[in-house]
């Protein structure tokens, strides 16, 4: 009880000045952590960082990185190797319940009940969450009608979409409104319309206090939805910052797209928008645009995908 | 009272998908072992009436081997390799909590499995006099104990096929060698003492001299719960959330 007030408390006082870069609370503090598989598989390779209260923090890799890894980590699902991962202030791996109470977790390959129904499910984990039956039941309500499923809230799971059953799980992570939200690509598989409702919901959880640490394929979604960004690669987090700290990590940080005589789309990475534009002019360029460069590039550059090396060698 | 509210909560999740799936739960827990008890009664010809409680025990054990190993067991694998275990573990509760919600789960549709069966045998002559005390025992015990199997045999299989294989098989196999239907005299001699120490032997032997009224059953009895408590202490200490 000591432990978790003691957090508690630290997560107020990170919460109120929260977008005070200096501030020293920390909601989750990862220390050289480390997963070697019992084949050899070095799955995280010495990952360490902190996030602060009330950010958005996003993890984004290929495939095979690490992020999940990671999470499974954190979410005490997988005992790691060596290193250490505090959740406010708590040792996930010496206190896997009391960590545990602080999240709503997410995890990728997490399965339905198929024979039960939308609405007893919020319920019945709901309780889990050791919330009264009545607050049980608002709470469910409430985030049926946020997360849109309404209308489906007497149906079985098992005549539900994909992207359905997937906002189901992301509701049950949000039960309780854990002051931490641990969640494994949890916009795979919905449709833009939907991501952006489930965007939407994640950020009215933060405004309601909540920390968010997600993992995801989809670069829009880390450059809209977060405050920090960490790549991983070969389970090493390589970058973390935000999207201006990621991006003054490209030298040439305008993108300049265009189709060459044949026809072919081409990118080149300028220093500036002046030198993109007299690249234009030099190569009588009709069919071009010029844009700031994204994650995306951040992350070909970093992942080690094959980029250009210099202004007049294009290959991307 | 979180640790019972928790336990509640997975008791409460599998009756809620029993409802969709009542149909093969009748046919496993009352159809098919009262179906054996006719048959058996059906095949013994002139000396069935002799033989009324040693069949009737037999298709009660068999009624809890099949809803504890085989239907339990199924249950406990969709479980696992659907991903709602992975949905359990992200809660903070407890495994121990997840198992003691699915043997009281096993317990009470054992209940029902035993009166339905008893009663079935009872309109159709077996002459009972239940020791209700000891009955509630010995089948308190028998589920936990195969339950126990059910529990190990989820939580270590590879796949989804392998552990449903291994639990068709030993729920049917453990009723079929023991002397249920038989007398031991008719097993082969190798066969004779490593039949008579199943679970299945001792639960079906303390019903029989229960159901007929009898007391003495003290080494079934204790024989019964080392098998609970060595098969349930394996499988909690299997049944972990967290993977190395």
């Amino acid at each position: 009880m000591a432990v978790t007030l003691e957090a508690l408390t630290n997560l107020d006082v990170g919460f109120d000045r929260r977008k005070d870069p200096s501030s020293a609370a920390t909601v989750i503090k990862v220390c050289d952590l480390v997963k070697t598989y019992r084949d050899g598989t070095e799955a995280n390779r010495g990952i360490s960082l902190n996030i602060r209260p009330g950010e958005i923090c996003a993890i984004v890799g290929p495939n095979g990185a690490g992020k999940t890894t990671f999470l499974r980590q954190l979410t005490t699902e997988l005992r790691p190797t060596s290193g250490s991962i505090e959740v406010m202030g708590i040792d996930v791996v010496a206190n896997p319940a009391c960590a545990k109470s602080l999240m709503g977790i997410t995890p990728q390959e997490a399965g339905l009940f198929d024979r039960i129904t939308v609405r007893e499910h919020f319920e019945y984990f709901a309780r889990f969450k050791h919330l009264s039956k009545d607050a049980a039941h608002s709470a469910s309500a409430e985030l049926m009608l946020e997360l849109g499923l309404m209308a489906e809230s007497k149906k079985l799971v098992r005549s539900l979409s994909g992207g359905q059953r997937r906002r189901i799980l992301i509701g049950l992570a949000l039960l309780g409104r854990p002051p931490l939200l641990v969640l494994d690509e949890p916009t795979t598989g919905l449709d833009p319309a939907t991501r952006r409702r489930v965007w939407q919901v994640i950020r009215n959880a933060v405004t309601d206090g909540a920390t968010v640490l997600l993992s995801t394929h989809y670069m829009e979604e880390a450059e809209r939805l977060s405050d920090r960004i960490g790549i991983i690669s070969e389970g090493r987090l390589i970058a973390y910052g935000s999207l201006e700290e990621l991006l003054t990590q490209l030298n040439r940080s305008y993108r300049l797209s265009y189709r060459d005589r044949s026809g072919e789309p081409r990118v080149r990475f300028c220093e500036s928008f002046a030198a993109a534009q007299r690249c234009v002019e030099r190569e009588l360029l009709s069919e071009y645009s010029i844009a700031r460069a994204s994650l995306e590039d951040v992350y070909f550059r970093l992942t080690g995908a094959v980029f250009e090396k210099d202004e007049t060698s294009p290959t991307l | 009272m979180n640790r019972f509210n928790d336990i509640a909560g997975v008791f409460r999740i599998q009756v809620a998908s029993l409802r969709s799936e009542i149909g093969p739960f009748l046919l496993a827990a009352i159809v098919f072992p009262s179906a054996m008890y006719l048959f058996a009664n059906a095949v013994s010809g002139p000396e069935a009436s002799r033989n009324r409680l040693r069949f009737l025990a037999g298709s009660i054990v068999f009624s809890l081997s099949l809803t504890s190993i085989s239907w339990l067991g199924y249950l406990l694998l969709e479980n696992r390799f659907t991903g709602r275990l992975k949905l359990f573990a992200t809660l903070p509760i407890a495994p121990s909590s997840y198992v003691f919600g699915v043997l009281i789960f096993a317990l009470a549709q054992a209940a029902l499995g035993v009166t339905t069966v008893m009663l079935v045998a009872r309109a159709f002559g077996a002459q009972m006099r239940p020791n209700l005390l000891l009955l509630i025992a010995v089948v308190f015990l028998t589920i936990l104990s195969l339950c126990g199997l059910g529990v190990i045999i989820a939580a270590r299989a590879r796949s989804f096929s392998e552990g449903s294989l291994l639990t068709d098989t030993l729920g049917a196999g453990l009723v079929l060698l023991a002397p249920i239907y038989y007398p031991p005299e008719v097993m082969p001699r190798a066969l004779r003492m490593f039949v008579q120490l199943l679970p299945t032997s001792f639960a079906a032997r303390a019903l029989q001299t229960t159901l007929a009224g009898g007391n003495a059953i003290s080494i079934e009895l204790v024989a019964l719960s080392v098998g609970a408590f060595a098969t349930l202490a394996l499988a909690f200490h299997l049944m972990k959330w967290r993977e190395e």
